[in-house]
């Protein structure tokens, strides 16, 4: 890739990142999705868990922001393609010199970063409403587990809406598979809690590690060889899914071409 | 006697029909993940975390708890869906249109879904048992389902207040889904009622379902319909009382809707 090029398509990062944000603000089931269904996830984690003692309560936090990252990947990057089909403006996007995958990754981007404010959220709540103190132990290894968890999730929402495009049967199951990555990935309990067989799926979701590091540089002071395990493995992740998400976009668009539609189901 | 005829005609074609209308688009596959796989997946959620914390209360506090509030999937998405399917699809003049009694229109968008959400609430207490250990030997089981349908019921009265509400606002989903997630924090399927600060139990004392899973909780260790009769009767009539402020709003729209030549009210 000649570096112009790539110049060009950080452009078209920015653009799609600044677009996507400023269209989101103005739908309310994504800001049910960031703001109201993760603070009241947090508000029962509160009751259900608070009487662990105040040392839970980032806990708390931490995990309630994450269920609002998972529900923006699966909901809004999940569908980051399929809703250009429904606005009619896939064809367009697809018949631009950029390749789709560089616009759907500035999209995804702008999906995952914002839910972050779920995290915000349920901080000022636990802090402000129900008085905690509270205190990320290790703030940056969290910065740092924050942006690795960004970079994975976005990459993970890159094959879900290439998937989703390829068999809308499995958009139609999304519905299902919400409260099951809460529960995979530990948000809110440890994986420890499931049957041994479930442990294998655990460690393939990036949401999982994300889980475990945030966790870890948010309620105690691990060493940096500690948190290296997970930060790698969402960069493996990341890598991995980013090289499925290349190959299936390869196979969307050639099956688009194959059957001269990028609109019917 | 051929209006009576008319209207229960009118009652039972308008249910089906708005049922098969919603499942034009909802497909099985979409089916079986929401009404089957979510409800165990947000039982096991609310178990776990239940385990995993140490408010007291027990597993079946929660199996129970989160079972009878799946009865909200049909009774608030699906009524809601069934009334706002008629504008998303532009049949909701027809509707203002048709001399047919609007009371027996109106009821009949929640009928099947109260059927439906019964069923939901038994796959739930079906997967509470088979995977959770859930513990009905003491439970009457006619009691327990006839909980489950006053609670259906109360439930989709607030999905037909929510239902008319889709037609003057774009933002259902969060309307909806709002809804859905107060319940889970108010109705005391996830926190006990007592432990809600005066304001919250104050407002959950006004909400379906509170009674529904309180007198499912008190059924499954053994109490008798007629020790949890008081609790449903005030079940139907907050049903009774949502299902009347829904349809004086859907009524208002109507008028307002005619008066400005939009027909829904937007």
């Amino acid at each position: 890739m000649k570096p112009g090029m790539l110049k060009a398509y950080i452009h078209v990062i920015k653009l799609a990142y600044i677009f996507t944000l400023k269209q989101s603000m103005t739908d309310a089931f994504i800001l049910f999705g960031i703001f109201v269904q993760p603070l009241l996830i947090a508000i029962m984690a509160l009751f259900i868990l608070g009487e662990q003692g105040d040392g839970v309560v980032i806990f708390i936090v931490v995990g309630s922001g994450l269920t609002g990252l998972w529900d923006s990947v699966l909901f809004q990057s999940g569908s980051s393609i399929t809703r250009e089909r429904w606005t009619g403006t896939l064809e367009v996007l697809v018949a631009m010199p950029t390749p789709l995958g560089v616009i759907v990754f500035g999209k995804n981007l702008a999906f995952v970063t914002q839910s972050l404010g779920s995290m915000i959220i349920a901080y000022t709540c636990a802090s402000i409403i129900f008085g905690y103190p509270l205190s990320v132990e290790s703030p940056s290894l969290f910065i740092v587990s924050i942006v690795l968890t960004v970079l994975s999730l976005v990459c993970m929402g890159l094959v879900l809406a290439t998937l989703f495009v390829l068999n809308p049967d499995m958009q139609r199951w999304s519905n299902g598979l919400e409260f099951p990555v809460f529960i995979l990935a530990g948000f809110l309990f440890p994986i420890a809690m499931l049957p041994q067989w479930t442990t294998p799926l655990s460690y393939i979701l990036a949401p999982y590690w994300a889980a475990v590091a945030l966790h870890m540089s948010s309620s105690g002071k691990p060493d940096i060889l500690e948190i290296s395990l997970p930060w790698a493995m969402m960069m493996l992740l990341g890598v991995l899914y980013l090289f499925l998400a290349f190959w299936l976009f390869r196979k969307m668009l050639f099956k688009a071409r194959v059957d001269a539609t990028l609109i019917g189901q | 006697m051929s209006k009576v005829i008319a209207n229960i005609r009118l009652f039972f074609q308008g249910a089906v029909l708005s049922y098969i209308a919603l499942f034009a688009w909802f497909r099985p596959s979409q089916y079986i993940a929401t009404k089957v796989v979510g409800p165990l997946a947000q039982i096991l959620f609310f178990t776990l975390m239940g385990k995993f914390g140490t408010s007291g209360e027990s597993a079946d506090f929660y199996i129970i708890g989160n079972a009878i509030q799946i009865t909200a999937l049909s009774g608030i998405f699906g009524v809601t869906f069934s009334i706002a399917g008629d504008r998303w699809n532009g049949t909701l003049p027809y509707q203002f249109g048709t001399p047919a009694n609007r009371m027996t229109m109106f009821l009949g968008r929640a009928a099947i879904h109260v059927i439906d959400g019964i069923f939901g609430v038994l796959i739930g207490f079906a997967w509470g048992v088979t995977l959770l250990g859930l513990d009905l030997s003491n439970t009457d089981p006619w009691a327990l389902l006839l909980v489950i349908a006053v609670t259906t019921f109360s439930t989709s009265g607030l999905g037909l207040l929510l239902g008319s509400l889709s037609l003057i606002t774009r933002n259902v989903m969060f309307i909806n889904n709002t809804a859905y997630f107060l319940l889970l924090v108010l109705s005391g399927s996830n926190i006990a009622i007592d432990r809600l600060p005066p304001a919250l139990q104050a407002i959950s004392n006004f909400l379906p379902l509170t009674r529904g899973i309180a007198s499912a909780r008190a059924i499954i260790d053994g109490a008798t319909f007629r020790e949890v009769r008081p609790a449903m009767l005030e079940e139907i009539g907050i049903g009774i009382i949502y299902i009347m402020c829904g349809y004086a709003l859907f009524r208002w729209i109507e008028v307002l809707a005619k008066r400005r030549g939009t027909l829904e009210a937007m």
